[in-house]
């Protein structure tokens, strides 16, 4: 495909740039493009947000929160019991073929499900953060189910990081209405939106640091071109306090072992980091969004 | 009357909107940073993303025209876009045919024996869907195709107006749409006032097709202006960019 395609002149002005610690865009090794994020742009969503790397790839994600049954699979008693009293995260990401030619008619598919496993095993365990508990109504039979779908809009490199920091935001601005149980098991919806409660444990929601290795030494968000010129990928998935919840290799190449413990930790410094500046990012948020209803100002574009 | 009326009693819609009023149009070219030309556009709250790629080699040897350029059309669809979650296929019947309806209306307009043995596509993104999903991706694959710097005869521009009782109403949203409202959809070429699509999937009266199109062709030369405007303004300030003096 012509898009895949990167001349040998063109990569080594990649690495002798990364060797030299300046990109072409003028980052450094380890700096992160500017993330421009939006929340709640759908109103049928529960929660929403957008986000963008400067001016290359663009994510938006709707969150959905719906009554399902809890369903219990396997025979074994403790998990049963663990799982009758949990609610659900279904994760779902699809790269538009707006984004890039690539993802044309069935282009998308391996890359479509590679991302949407990788999501949801990390959302789903433990160390999604996500208190699934408290998403339970009533234990054995019914919870909320939270359907978390990605929708990949642009391609400018680097799309499971943004991926992960457009859930997180997508996630904070998620409200799920309040339930009551009435005696007959059936189970009211409560109307009013002030009452409606943020999931908790979003705070906790990892987000992903993937580290490119080009040449002999490693940077962080790589563009189209310098995903080209990856020898091996690794990412890290870090939560707020600094824990590492995942890691998954991607790409064809190999890391020696001695960079692989330092990839590790500059994943998960900068990690830790970039949460820090999204928190700020999404407490600003909440005033532009009030500000923005009231000039009744609707769109997409509106941010950038 | 009660408020499921799509007209109530100061003949106003639902949504607070006169018989005859567009719903509120935002369009803006030049959007994504890897097609050749793209194009967001929302209307009320439906919301549509094109992208546009070519005229480039035709990716499969068997489809090559060779007397004149492919067009292929794409419709997804975002799995929040409706009320309701869900997960539609990318092959799913309605959306292939929406977008062949889209194909058939660009194909005598784009000049594509400039481009024998070559393939156009146009890739359509629904992100958010309240009712009149064929005008949309018309309208935003205009847009797209001219920031692609596509050679076409003209614009083509699109609107839908349906009737209720004896009056005309424009520009369906999705709960009118699902009352049952005969709908009618209409792609104008703006300048030689040709229609190239039209599309009525209800029963209608006879007597009253003429001022349902009527209504519609209306509409469509409203949503023309506004196309028109932006992408004026648009290549201005492209112009102003490239040459400050």
């Amino acid at each position: 495909m012509s898009s895949s395609l990167i001349s040998p002149s063109e990569l080594d002005y990649i690495i002798r740039g990364v060797d030299d610690n300046l990109r072409a865009d003028g980052r450094g090794r380890l700096d992160y493009r500017e993330v421009i994020l939006e929340t709640g742009l759908i109103f049928q969503a529960n929660g929403s947000a957008r986000c963008r790397l400067s001016k290359g790839t663009d994510v938006l994600v709707g969150v959905k929160v719906e009554i399902g049954s809890i369903e219990i699979d396997g025979t074994d008693e403790e998990v049963a019991a663990v799982k009758a009293k949990r609610g659900r995260v279904v994760c779902n990401v699809e790269c538009s073929p707006i984004a890039s030619q690539q993802f044309a008619g069935r282009g998308a598919d391996d890359i479509n499900n590679e991302l949407t496993q990788l999501v949801d095993r990390v959302l789903n365990g433990p160390q999604g953060g996500l208190n699934l508990e408290k998403l339970c109504i009533i234990p054995g039979e019914e919870c909320w189910v939270v359907y978390i779908d990605a929708l990949v809009l642009d391609y400018g490199g680097n799309i499971l990081d943004l991926i992960f920091m457009t859930i997180r935001a997508a996630l904070y601005n998620t409200r799920v209405p309040k339930t009551v149980i009435e005696e007959d098991k059936e189970v009211e919806i409560s109307d009013d939106v002030e009452e409606w409660e943020r999931i908790e444990g979003w705070e906790l929601v990892p987000i992903s640091i993937t580290l490119n290795k080009i040449g002999t030494r490693h940077i962080v968000d790589a563009t189209v071109l310098e995903e080209l010129a990856t020898k091996a990928k690794l990412s890290v998935m870090v939560n707020k306090n600094g824990k590492i919840c995942g890691i998954q290799k991607i790409g064809g190449g190999s890391i020696e072992h001695g960079l692989l413990n330092e990839m590790m930790q500059t994943g998960r410094s900068i990690g830790q980091n970039l949460i820090l500046n999204l928190d700020k990012m999404l407490q600003k948020e909440d005033e532009i969004n009030a500000e923005r209803a009231k000039n009744d100002k609707i769109g997409f574009f509106a941010a950038a | 009357m009660s408020r499921h009326e799509p007209i109530g009693p100061q003949g106003l819609r639902q949504d607070g909107r006169r018989a005859d009023q567009l719903r509120n149009i935002n369009c803006k070219p030049s959007v994504l940073s890897q097609s050749d030309g793209s194009s967001y556009i929302e209307q009320g709250y439906t919301k549509c993303l094109a992208a546009v790629y070519g005229p480039r080699e035709t990716r499969q040897k068997a489809q090559i025209l060779h007397n004149k350029a492919l067009i292929t059309v794409e419709i997804s669809l975002a799995p929040f876009s409706m009320s309701e979650r869900k997960k539609r296929k990318k092959f799913d019947k309605r959306l292939l045919e929406i977008a062949s309806a889209v194909k058939q209306t660009f194909e005598p307009i784009i000049m594509t024996n400039l481009f024998p043995r070559s393939q156009i596509d146009i890739f359509l993104q629904i992100l958010q869907y309240d009712g009149g999903m064929t005008q949309i991706c018309i309208n935003a694959a205009t847009l797209a195709l001219i920031d692609a710097g596509i050679p076409m005869l003209e614009y083509v521009c699109a609107c839908s107006a349906g009737i209720v009782e004896d009056t005309t109403i424009l520009d369906l949203n999705n709960s009118e749409e699902s009352l049952g409202i005969p709908e009618l959809t209409v792609a104008l070429l703006p300048q030689s006032q040709k229609v190239t699509l039209l599309q009525l999937e209800t029963r209608l009266h006879v007597d009253k097709l003429e001022s349902v199109t009527a209504m519609a062709i209306k509409g469509a030369k409203e949503v023309y202006k506004k196309l028109d405007k932006t992408s004026r303004d648009y290549i201005g300030d492209l112009l102003q960019k490239s040459n400050p003096t």
